[in-house]
């Protein structure tokens, strides 16, 4: 130990430098795992500051009571939604803004010190205040969707008048709360719970609950929460539901509840009732029973003068899912005549529709579809005064449901006799789980904590990134620890001589070795943090596109440090055992005059490795071959040519350092054969450098290109514009019906697909967090049918996989398509999984290629409306049309927060994430690169070193200094010359393709800076040889004693 | 016949700890065109140093060195340079041949700086082939034998037709019987080119050989 010790003292300046090396090496390991902790980290700590003091979330599709609040310890009410806020002073229009209604105990609740909002006081989050350049005391437009709950999608739903707009005055104070996490900056507004509440018609009612415990008594939930209404009538009870329709969950807990007491009812307004030509207007029909055909009241039969066994026909409207009211017909077989009493009279088998049944007389009704009055005679009022909603007609509950049930429910309400409407409350209200009626309890703190930890792997990116750096540092390592073990050959000759076996001097060795590695781990394990530092001060400004948030600080973890340190050891021993192998061949003899064992004949294997070198090249042409011959995709078969053609240029010129080549007759000459001194090592060298140029080079060709917007293949489909809407749009905005309910007159020759959505999480490379709830969009058959956009696989071979969407779900799952970059980047799924997207199990058919679907997944109309029946009307589209159509339609659905993007804007957007990270790559493999050629400066100096005798002789001989250097220059830019045109040219017919696809752009201009920096510290680091060239006491070599 | 080689009252000492250390203590030598002489003495009493003074590889710390007339330590760096190549040729005991080039290139290797003529590759062939080893000459060092080395280097040495042929231990690392072949050479190679040729080495045996032997004796050259 104490020969250990010594050495490593006397030989301080080497060890000093394999420490260095050691350290680089730990300092980029470590330091790119201490990058994915800390944005795991950040992400972690940023989302539960802005969850403040909530453990717990209660949510609900519907209001329900505010006082659920008080009934629950410490919890606080409030509304959320999203809304579109515009600043009314110059415009400016912020979309997706969180809108918090809260009070004081929201406040409270979380510890905010800012007081609540009162009245009309808005408070905005700062970075909508900076998107909007709000001041405070601005007036402010607030636009949200006014929750309705009748479906706006079923025929008594309003379509129109569906949001609500706010002016309030703004303060720039609001805190940075969020349920949801999102690495970027918190958009939201904050308003007055009660002013809220009053705009949107919901008093005392909320849509959130926060809690500070997981704890929350379900028990408390009322049926009045869950929109649940029991109707006390003077012989049964009518379970009806604010929706004025009823789903099948709540008719199966209705029935399970009363039994066979049970009656299911399905009411209806039917626009006329005819036999021939006489016809009774707007009546409603009740489906009821089992009965065949159709009954009619004594009224109505009467009028319409019917008989047993005619035919009726009855005229309704119907809300055709893709947004248009179309006029359907039934016949059915009068089966029977009702007298006019009893069920006959029984206005509350209509359920409650605002607009009509409130209406004094049939001219006064207010409903969400036309009416054409003057088809409305007296008699019909007069029925209306007597009757009201009675129905005139009766069907089978079958026949009912099957003309007019949708997906929100075939029943309008339950019949229950038999029970009192209290005892039958405590029964009902028992046997329901709120979750199952849409009220949602979440953990959103160890959800986002999950969502965190799944979040994109920087620290396994950064490894990736600092490949070269890793290996440039080892490189150095070795180097510098074969230089010292060259500086010892007659020490380890002497001491095998007085009889220290070899492997006692290799331990000895390796102790040093160890030691010198323990050292240069506690070093690296400092420059790791700066290393780690400098990439987070990097991802916050150069690469802020890749993770779109400057909210990232340092987190120092031990693990990753261990992690980093233990690697850094264990790859510095390998370095230190194989040096120490060359040393095995040497006698004691050649240690002690200081040589190595003799080189074996240099020519020995430089027939295989020309034969090796032509058959990488021969695979190179026939790949090339292939790839115009369309056998193989072009992108791969040129990558793959260009990485044969590296390796067999590398192999050539292996052999070609082996042997003899021309005459040397020159100082250049001279110095450029030099290179072959230890081909081995000049080999290294080279493949290092053309390696890394090779990536740097060939990484430009991952860059994305604009994407031609016409192409209906293309990443936009051919689509120039896409539009997301904050509100719901119900009508089909192709139809001349659809665009004057919507006022879009202005828009002409523009096409649109529209798709359903269900809000969630962002499923692209812009979102950090791994999205557990990710969008989901429903697209229409006619969007299928399209078969645009390019596909890079699919589960089953089709020539129009999007139809593979329309497929029913199997074993639960429902097909879907996604982007094949979120398939893989974000989701970490593949093609053929089946896998939970929220509450939804989906089943993963086929992935695009690069598309402007980075965000979502998109699943079929049909599976859309099956699995979300709530999400109602259209909020996305693709719109094919001039780009003049892009400001009109923005004015024109200003009030659906309609925004349109163009679809290069959005992928290109997407692309600035990927080549953000194509540029981080770059640009610490181009440090590895200079790193790299540090070691090329190092084996120069180590040739120099070992060449002493050689150099000297040449003094001898009549050479001057400057012919030395002049020599070592020329060795130098051969090493240099030969890396970077091997791995230039490489890479250039790696990239071929994407070349020529992007019109023959050149590639990054800073890839050329790279290049020319490469030779620029390479000859640094020769003028560094030549210095010690220079200074060297050569002629002492040459001395015999 | 003028005297070509003449070192006057040259002395050598280094700096050390304990004081300057005398190597050579007025050395005097007078050589002729084709004179061949040995240097004898033990380790460590100036036999290197004196033959790179000679050389013109290191300065005396005094005294004075010409050949032909021209004291090479008053030249310029290049021309001292220039001198080395023209006039002097040197044979190492380690042979110092450079293992990437051929045995012909490492001939050629004085020639690639200061002038070179278009005859230079015919003489180097012509040298080769008189140290026998013309059927060498595309062979990298590491396929020759330890003599064959040092003829090459002798190859080397006389490749620009020195005024004087300087040998440090040419034959240390020879056994007897290569060490007796290269002794052969070199005197042949003398009596040929009428080169001054100084040989400093430990062994007796090959100094006897020659026509003049001198030992260092405290820092003086004796005649034997």
């Amino acid at each position: 130990m104490s020969l250990v010790r010594r050495s490593l003292v006397y030989y301080w300046r080497t060890n000093l430098a394999v420490i260095l090396g050691v350290a680089t090496a730990v300092a980029v390991l470590s330091g790119a795992l201490l990058v994915g902790d800390s944005v795991r980290a950040s992400l972690r700590d940023l989302v539960l500051s802005r969850l403040g003091r909530t453990q717990a979330v209660v949510t609900s599709a519907q209001f329900f009571r505010e006082q659920l609040a008080a009934e629950a310890p410490g919890a606080a009410p409030l509304i959320v939604m999203q809304g579109v806020v515009t600043n009314e002073k110059d415009g400016r229009r912020e979309y997706k803004v969180a809108v918090y209604g809260v009070d004081d105990r929201f406040f409270k609740f979380n510890g905010y010190t800012q007081p609540a909002p009162s009245g009309n006081d808005a408070q905005l989050s700062p970075a909508l205040a900076r998107d909007l350049g709000a001041q405070a005391g601005d007036s402010i437009l607030l636009r949200v969707e006014k929750p309705s709950a009748i479906p706006r999608e079923s025929l008594q739903g309003r379509k129109e008048d569906s949001g609500r707009t706010l002016r309030l005055t703004a303060s720039t104070d609001g805190p940075e709360f969020a349920l949801q996490p999102s690495q970027g900056d918190i958009s939201a507004i904050y308003v007055s719970l009660r002013r809220l509440q009053r705009d949107l018609a919901q008093p005392s009612r909320v849509n959130t609950l926060l809690l500070q415990s997981g704890q929350f008594q379900k028990e408390k939930v009322t049926l009045d929460d869950l929109g649940i209404k029991i109707r006390a009538l003077p012989y049964d009870l009518s379970i009806e539901t604010a929706s004025a329709v009823m789903s099948d969950a709540l008719v199966a807990k209705v029935e399970e509840a009363a039994g066979a007491n049970a009656a299911p009812v399905f009411s209806y307004v039917a626009n006329a009732i005819r036999i021939g030509d006489r016809e009774v207007p707007y009546s409603i029909v009740t489906g009821i029973g089992q009965e065949d055909g159709i009954s009619l009241d004594d009224w109505a039969a009467k009028d319409l003068n019917a008989k047993l066994g005619d035919e009726v026909t009855l005229d309704y409207y119907f809300w055709e899912p893709s947004g248009s009211l179309v006029t359907r017909n039934a016949q059915l077989k009068l089966t029977k005549i009702l007298p006019m009493t009893g069920i006959a009279v029984d206005r509350d088998l209509t359920p409650e529709y605002p607009g009509i049944t409130e209406a004094q007389s049939i001219s006064d009704w207010d409903p969400p579809f036309p009416v054409d009055l003057k088809k409305v005679r007296p008699k019909d009022e007069e029925y209306w005064k007597k009757y009201r909603t009675a129905p005139k007609a009766f069907v089978s509950l079958t026949a009912a449901q099957k003309l007019w049930g949708s997906r929100f429910g075939k029943v309008t309400s339950v019949r229950v006799s038999g029970s009192n409407s209290a005892d039958f409350a405590r029964k009902l209200r028992a046997l329901i789980d709120p979750q199952a009626l849409g009220m949602a309890i979440v953990e959103p703190r160890a959800q986002a904590l999950k969502q965190a930890e799944g979040s994109t792997d920087f620290g396994e990116y950064f490894t990736y990134f600092s490949f070269f750096l890793v290996v440039s540092a080892l490189l150095l390592t070795g180097l510098f620890f074969q230089l010292g073990i060259g500086q010892r050959l007659r020490e380890i000759g002497t001491l095998r001589a007085v009889g220290f076996p070899a492997s006692k001097i290799r331990w000895l060795f390796v102790a040093e070795g160890f030691l010198l590695s323990i050292a240069g781990v506690v070093v690296g394990s400092i420059g790791a943090v700066v290393y780690a530092a400098f990439l987070l001060y990097g991802l916050k400004t150069w690469w802020r596109g890749a993770v779109g948030t400057g909210l990232l600080t340092l987190h120092v973890s031990a693990d990753s440090l261990a992690g980093g340190g233990i690697a850094g050891v264990v790859i510095a021993l390998v370095c230190v055992l194989a040096t120490l192998r060359s040393l095995k061949r040497s006698s004691p003899r050649e240690l002690l005059s200081g040589n190595r064992a003799t080189e074996e004949n240099p020519r020995h294997g430089t027939r295989w490795l020309r034969i090796l070198a032509a058959l990488s090249i021969v695979s190179a042409m026939a790949l090339v071959g292939a790839a115009f011959s369309h056998s193989v995709p072009d992108a791969g078969a040129f990558f793959g040519a260009g990485t044969l053609l590296l390796i067999g240029a590398i192999f050539f010129e292996w052999a070609r350092l082996r042997g003899v080549n021309g005459m040397v007759s020159s100082v250049v000459k001279l110095g450029v054969r030099n290179v072959g001194y230890r081909p081995g090592r000049s080999v290294l060298v080279i493949a290092l450098i053309s390696s890394a140029v090779f990536l740097v080079v060939a990484l430009d060709a991952f860059r994305r290109p604009p994407v031609a917007v016409s192409d209906p293949h293309s990443g936009t489909g051919g689509f120039p514009f896409a539009a997301e809407s904050e509100l719901p749009i119900f009508w089909d905005l192709n139809t001349p019906a659809g665009r004057d309910n919507l006022n879009l007159s202005a828009v002409k020759d523009a096409k649109f697909f529209a798709f359903r959505l269900r809000p969630g999480e962002d499923a692209s490379c812009l979102n950090l967090y791994e999205p557990r709830t990710p969008r989901v969009l429903g697209a229409s058959r006619a969007f299928l049918d399209l078969n645009r956009f390019s596909f890079t696989e699919a589960i089953a071979k089709s020539e129009n996989p999007w139809l593979l969407l329309d497929a029913d779900p199997q074993d639960g799952a429902i097909p879907a398509i996604a982007d094949a970059n979120s398939i893989t980047y974000v989701l970490h799924h593949k093609v053929g999984d089946v896998f939970d997207a929220g509450g939804v199990k989906v089943k993963l058919v086929a992935a695009l290629d690069d598309s402007v679907f980075q965000s979502e997944l998109i699943v079929s109309e049909k599976n859309f409306t099956r699995v979300f029946p709530n999400e109602q009307g259209f909020r996305y589209f693709l719109i094919d049309g001039a780009p003049s159509i892009a400001a009109p339609l923005n004015d024109a659905l200003s009030d659906y927060g309609f925004d349109v993007i163009s679809t290069p804007e959005r992928l290109a957007a997407y692309h600035r994430v990927e080549n953000t990270y194509l540029s981080t790559f770059q640009a610490l493999g181009g440090l590895g690169l200079l790193l790299g050629t540090l070691g090329l400066g190092a084996v120069l100096l180590r040739n120099v070193m070992e060449r002493r005798k050689e150099l000297a002789l040449l003094r001898a001989v009549g050479y001057r200094p400057e012919h030395l250097r002049t020599m070592v220059i020329a060795e130098n830019a051969y090493l240099l010359i030969a890396g970077t045109v091997t791995g230039t040219a490489s890479a250039l017919v790696a990239i071929l393709p994407a070349f020529l696809q992007r019109g023959g752009h050149p590639p990054n201009p800073s890839l050329a800076l790279l290049l020319l920096a490469v030779p620029v510290a390479g000859m640094a680091a020769s003028l560094i040889a030549v210095r010690m060239v220079a200074r060297a006491p050569l002629l002492e070599t040459l001395r015999a004693e | 016949m003028p005297e070509l080689l003449e070192a006057k009252n040259l002395s050598k000492s280094y700096e050390t700890p304990r004081g300057p250390l005398s190597i050579l203590n007025g050395v005097t030598l007078s050589l002729e065109s084709g004179d061949a002489i040995s240097i004898i003495g033990p380790s460590g009493t100036g036999k290197s140093t004196l033959l790179y003074i000679l050389g013109a590889l290191e300065p005396p710390t005094s005294g004075e060195v010409t050949l032909d007339g021209r004291n090479p330590f008053t030249l310029s760096d290049k021309d001292v340079s220039a001198f080395r190549n023209q006039e002097v040729g040197f044979v190492f005991q380690d042979h110092c041949l450079l293992p990437q080039c051929t045995v012909l290139e490492n001939v050629l290797i004085p020639t690639m700086v200061g002038t070179r003529d278009a005859e230079v590759e015919q003489r180097a062939k012509k040298l080769l082939d008189q140290v026998g080893l013309s059927h060498r000459l595309d062979h990298r060092p590491a396929e020759l034998s330890g003599g064959e080395k040092q003829r090459v280097a002798i190859a080397r040495a006389m490749i620009r037709g020195p005024k004087m042929l300087l040998c440090d231990e040419p034959t240390g690392n020879l056994d007897r019987h290569t060490a007796t072949q290269v002794a052969d050479l070199l005197l042949e190679m003398n009596r040929a080119s009428k080169t001054i040729l100084i040989v400093v080495t430990h062994s007796a045996e090959l100094a006897g050989r020659f026509p003049k032997m001198y030992e260092l004796v405290e820092g003086q050259l004796v005649a034997k």
